[in-house]
């Protein structure tokens, strides 16, 4: 495998769909509410 | 002499400069949305200070129209669309956890009955838009990607089909377009005929969540028509989202097997890959809420980052809504989405005025 290929295929690894990232980042959000990092989100 | 390769230059984005590009998008996103949230608490106040008659205006229209009027208007210059773009990641993290305030018997049930009424709309509306493209001599793949954009889940179907059936820029841009221009009809018309014909919550939710094709513009018509509408489209649209892999792969077996698309090797994997994983967060959340992981606080400050979420969306969707640009595509693909989508409307909400007398939810 060339450097390009390999360079391509260790980025690829790291590319999350968009669904993913929304998955992740609400998870986040809602273990930091759990824990009480945010006690308190107003609206 | 030597066989020349042309390698295609990879140019890796830094993940910090790909952040600083969606900044002032996002910031435009939490503008317009606060405007509106702004404008909801203000106008009415005002309105009635001076005696005026207004209608209660919520904030998800106000944000809606002052994206619209940025779009249309002086437009969204370049700096901001990348941010803007990012409206999707909000509303599939606002999905997520708006699974805190769904009680896993309530999806099991609810889920059930949508379930039946999401397998019987997606086969009719298939159906009747593959014999609609035909009447109007469309593109067959064309024709196709309509049909999956008004049955599923508009542009992530359309998108997701596009790659595996081999589809034309061309004929996803039409699609996209319509499907879009449509939805931007329906924020507006399904609230409406909802309040003329009285739909319950319930009712008007499921309506919504079955007919409604993008999932922005079916959880901000949910939204426009109560809370509760709000809740049950979301769940509804999440059931007709999970469907569009077995949707997609069977219309990449059809193409392949008339030598016009890739074959499918792995269905499973196949499948995986388009399901959309924000269905999986949302179920998995409402399961930590029913087994109390979170407390009742706990729930009500999910619930209310969930409604940030979704204020950055319903943004969102007015700011990437250019009727001039729509109107470029073209008039047979909007005329055959046009006359599908009224059909598909009238249609589902036959089923759902149905299943409201025969199950009594």
């Amino acid at each position: 495998m060339s450097a390009t290929e390999n360079a391509v295929t260790t980025t690829k690894k790291w590319i999350l769909s968009l669904d993913t990232w929304a998955v992740v980042a609400a998870f986040v959000a809602a273990l930091l509410i759990r824990v009480g990092v945010f006690k308190h989100v107003p609206w | 002499m030597a066989d020349v390769i042309a390698v295609p230059q990879v140019r890796p984005v830094q993940p910090a400069l790909q952040f600083l590009r969606v900044i002032p998008g996002i910031l435009l996103l939490a503008a317009v949305g606060y405007a509106g949230k702004l404008l909801e608490q203000n106008v009415g106040a005002y309105a009635k200070a001076h005696h005026w008659v207004f209608p209660n205006i919520e904030y998800v229209l106000w944000a809606i129209l002052l994206g619209l009027l940025i779009s249309n208007t002086v437009g969204v210059p370049e700096i901001f669309r990348s941010g803007v773009a990012t409206y999707e990641f909000w509303l599939k993290a606002g999905i997520v956890l708006l699974g805190s305030r769904f009680l896993l018997g309530d999806i099991l049930k609810l889920g059930g009955i949508s379930l039946g009424l999401v397998a019987i709309e997606i086969t009719g509306a298939i159906a009747f838009m593959t014999l609609l493209g035909r009447l109007f001599h469309l593109k067959p793949k064309l024709t196709t990607l309509l049909a999956v954009g008004s049955a599923v889940c508009g542009v992530s179907a359309i998108i997701a089909t596009k790659g595996a059936i081999d589809a034309d820029d061309e004929d996803s841009s039409f699609s996209i377009a319509a499907i879009l221009a449509l939805g931007a009809l329906a924020l507006f018309t399904f609230p409406l005929i909802g309040h003329v014909l009285h739909l319950s919550d319930r009712a008007y939710g499921l309506w919504a969540g079955l007919a409604v094709d993008n999932t922005a513009e079916a959880t901000a018509a949910g939204a426009l028509y109560s809370d509760a509408a709000s809740k049950l489209a979301v769940l509804v649209k999440s059931t007709r989202n999970a469907m569009i892999g077995f949707v997609v792969l069977a219309y990449a077996i059809y193409w392949a097997s008339q030598g016009q698309a890739k074959a499918v090797g792995n269905k499973a994997a196949f499948l995986w890959q388009k399901f959309p994983r924000f269905v999986l967060g949302f179920l998995f959340i409402s399961v930590l809420a029913t087994y109390h992981f979170f407390t009742k606080d706990q729930v009500g400050a999910l619930a209310n980052l969930s409604r940030w979420a979704f204020l950055l969306t319903f943004a969102g969707v007015g700011l990437r809504t250019n009727f001039r640009e729509m109107r470029k595509q073209g008039l047979r693909p909007f005329a055959v989405g046009a006359i599908g989508e009224v059909v598909i409307a009238v249609f589902t909400l036959g089923l759902v005025v149905g299943a409201e007398k025969l199950f009594g939810f």
